[in-house]
């Protein structure tokens, strides 16, 4: 598989946490606001953006823990996915054909990986049938960001 | 206290005189609706996922339940010798929520132990042990069908047909072809007429789609290989064989310890309070500025949103407002459904040291299966069940209980003698006579998964739906929680 070039995402981190913590009363509605400046090519993620990516997670939360420590969950932890190397998450299960890739989670392959997993790798055994919609993924991706 | 007292019946009082004077209030206005932001109708493990998880997003939400008890068709008969397991026991491999849950909750997984003794088979009046089917002349199937086992020639023939390789692929249009009856797909891949009536014996061949359970041949397949390197095998009676690697540590199958009732009880226990059981629905009012839900007892609920966690074959008895159209009505009103029942027993005897044939054993007669499973570390006796799904099911439910266990006990002795007085039957249950539920399973029909499988399950109005029938790729426990997710998940898109 061939992966572009992606510029690295700069990520505000500790600002994030902040944010996080209040993000229930957030509603998705607001996405038809003004969004404020592009997470990708901002030092400040859009709250609003985070708040929905977080609410986006719920559909990851299952498999997926944010904090190094994967605990009972059958995936691999999320801690720094944002240019992980692929399938590098240490004592984690992937799929043969996850293994045999060689790319970087860039946000342009997070991206790509979202829309649906199985048609960027074939034969993963991540079964998610895959976020539609630009403007989601967006924000979830923004999201894994702060992890 | 008794002024307390006073107050309240004096508050009462002047209830009343308000309704008499003000007609503008409606009748029923003697319980105040209770107000929430979301209402789930149903207790079982679809319902209580999804109440956790908006209660987890502080989103106020209230479950009602019609029975005494929470888990639906997760349910161990706690109390009866053996503890059985009515419905779901199995927490596979990639069943991702309900692993994370039990961790989340504190409830312990164990290696799934159950390990089914050989099966024999009593076909045409004979009895043929397993090994001696393949080449034995009450074996009329044709060549290349001759080694399956008789209990696995439906889902082996289908697992050999199945065009499936993603988990959702069934709801593409691109396999509606395969919409069609397991007989008319049998039928026309030319397999054997002996093929047929074996495997007529535990499914409705006619009425279900072949789509519909290769869905579910792909999902098992799914999780046999999950985390493994090695293409698996799935050709197991109920899963119940040993599936695991030797030496294997990783995501064996596993049970629930205490049962499998502990899990949705520990959600529910999480959800204190917003649980309330006995609360059966009458009907679902979505013509006003929220929802209102009443419950057959005269208690209201409002709500901006409410989740149908119940089975359709419940959802059909509730009188909705505005009423459902197109595809989704049919689906609430026709989505087919599929009993089983079970009879549990404890061997007291080993009577297949009398007769010399294998434990467990499949028959074309009236008792279909019963399976024998091997001991249990730490007990002196094998552990037995009588398994009827699908047309044997049907057939046995239409006798009372005790009616039903006698005649099981007295047939099973009238083709296996060796058995009399060896098998003492502990309980027995089937999930078509629980009238909250009506079947153990949703079984789309031949046609169904076309006509609405992918528009059942769109929100209608402020209705949501949850529920294993509302799966998108999962199968067992995993399909209930996976629709629950969903649910809770569409809820907080537009809160």
């Amino acid at each position: 598989m061939k992966i572009p070039e992606y510029p690295k995402l700069i990520v505000a981190g500790a600002l994030c946490g902040a944010l996080l913590s209040g993000t229930a009363a957030l509603s998705l509605a607001d996405q038809d606001a003004p969004s404020g400046q592009d997470a990708a090519a901002s030092e400040t993620p859009d709250p609003r953006l985070l708040a929905q990516g977080k609410r986006l997670y719920i559909l990851c939360q299952a498999c997926h823990a944010t904090e190094a420590d994967p605990g009972d969950k059958i995936g691999p932890h999320l801690a720094g996915i944002v240019n992980r190397p692929v399938a590098s998450a240490e004592g984690s299960v992937y799929s043969d054909a996850l293994r045999a890739e060689d790319f970087v989670w860039s946000e342009e392959n997070l991206d790509l990986w979202l829309q649906r997993p199985a048609d960027m790798v074939p034969g993963t055994s991540m079964s998610f049938a895959g976020l539609p919609g630009e403007e989601l993924r967006r924000s979830l991706i923004a999201y894994l960001g702060t992890l | 206290m008794s002024v307390r007292r006073r107050q309240v019946l004096k508050g009462a009082l002047s209830l009343s005189a308000l309704s008499l004077s003000y007609p503008l209030l409606k009748p029923t206005s003697g319980f105040a609706a209770e107000k929430t932001t979301a209402i789930v109708i149903g207790g079982g493990l679809s319902g209580l996922n999804c109440a956790l998880l908006l209660s987890e997003f502080a989103i106020d939400v209230i479950l009602l339940e019609g029975s005494n008890r929470v888990g639906g068709r997760a349910r161990t008969a706690d109390g009866v010798e053996t503890r059985p397991e009515y419905g779901a026991s199995e927490v596979g491999r990639s069943y991702a929520r309900a692993i994370d849950l039990c961790s989340r909750l504190d409830v312990r997984l164990l290696p799934d132990t159950r390990s089914l003794l050989p099966m024999s088979n009593y076909v045409d009046g004979t009895w043929v042990r397993s090994a001696d089917w393949a080449d034995s002349p009450v074996n009329r199937m044709s060549d290349d069908e001759r080694e399956m086992p008789p209990i696995m020639v439906g889902m082996g023939l289908l697992g050999r047909l199945n065009p499936l390789k993603n988990l959702d692929d069934w709801l593409s249009p691109e396999f509606a072809a395969y919409d069609i009856s397991m007989r008319e797909l049998f039928l026309n891949n030319g397999v054997s007429d002996a093929a047929l009536k074996l495997a007529a014996v535990p499914m409705d061949l006619r009425m279900t789609s072949s789509l519909g359970m290769m869905q579910e041949r792909t999902r098992t397949m799914f999780d046999a290989n999950f985390g493994r390197t090695q293409t698996q095998a799935a050709d197991t009676p109920f899963g119940l064989a040993a599936t695991r690697e030797e030496g294997e540590e990783t995501f064996p199958v596993r049970t629930i310890e205490g049962g499998t009732s502990r899990l949705p009880e520990a959600i529910a226990a999480a959800l204190g309070d917003r649980v309330r059981l006995g609360k059966v629905v009458a009907d679902i009012d979505m013509s006003g500025p929220d929802a209102e839900v009443r419950c057959l007892d005269g208690s209201r609920y409002r709500a901006d949103f409410v989740v149908s966690a119940m089975p359709f074959t419940t959802l059909r008895n509730i009188s909705v407002s505005p009423g459902f159209t197109g595809p989704q009505a049919e689906a609430v009103l026709t989505l087919g459904y599929r009993g089983t029942t079970r009879a549990w027993g404890v061997v007291e005897k080993p009577y297949w040291e009398d007769d010399g044939l294998e434990p467990s054993f499949f028959t074309d007669e009236t008792i279909q299966t019963v399976v024998v499973l091997d001991k249990i570390p730490g007990e002196d006796t094998h552990r037995c069940s009588v398994i009827f799904t699908g047309p044997s099911s049907a057939r046995i439910d239409q006798l009372p209980d005790d009616q039903a266990l006698a005649l099981i006990e007295s047939e099973i002795a009238r083709i296996r003698p060796s058995t009399k007085g060896k098998i003492r039957f502990v309980d027995l249950y089937g999930w078509r006579k629980n009238p909250l539920i009506q079947g153990c399973r949703h079984l789309f029909r031949p046609g169904q998964i076309s006509r609405f499988a992918r528009e059942m399950i769109v929100p209608h109005h402020r209705l949501h739906f949850a529920g294993e029938h509302t799966r998108r790729m999962d199968f067992g426990m995993e399909a209930a929680l996976e629709s629950g997710e969903r649910a809770a998940f569409e809820i907080l898109q537009s809160a």
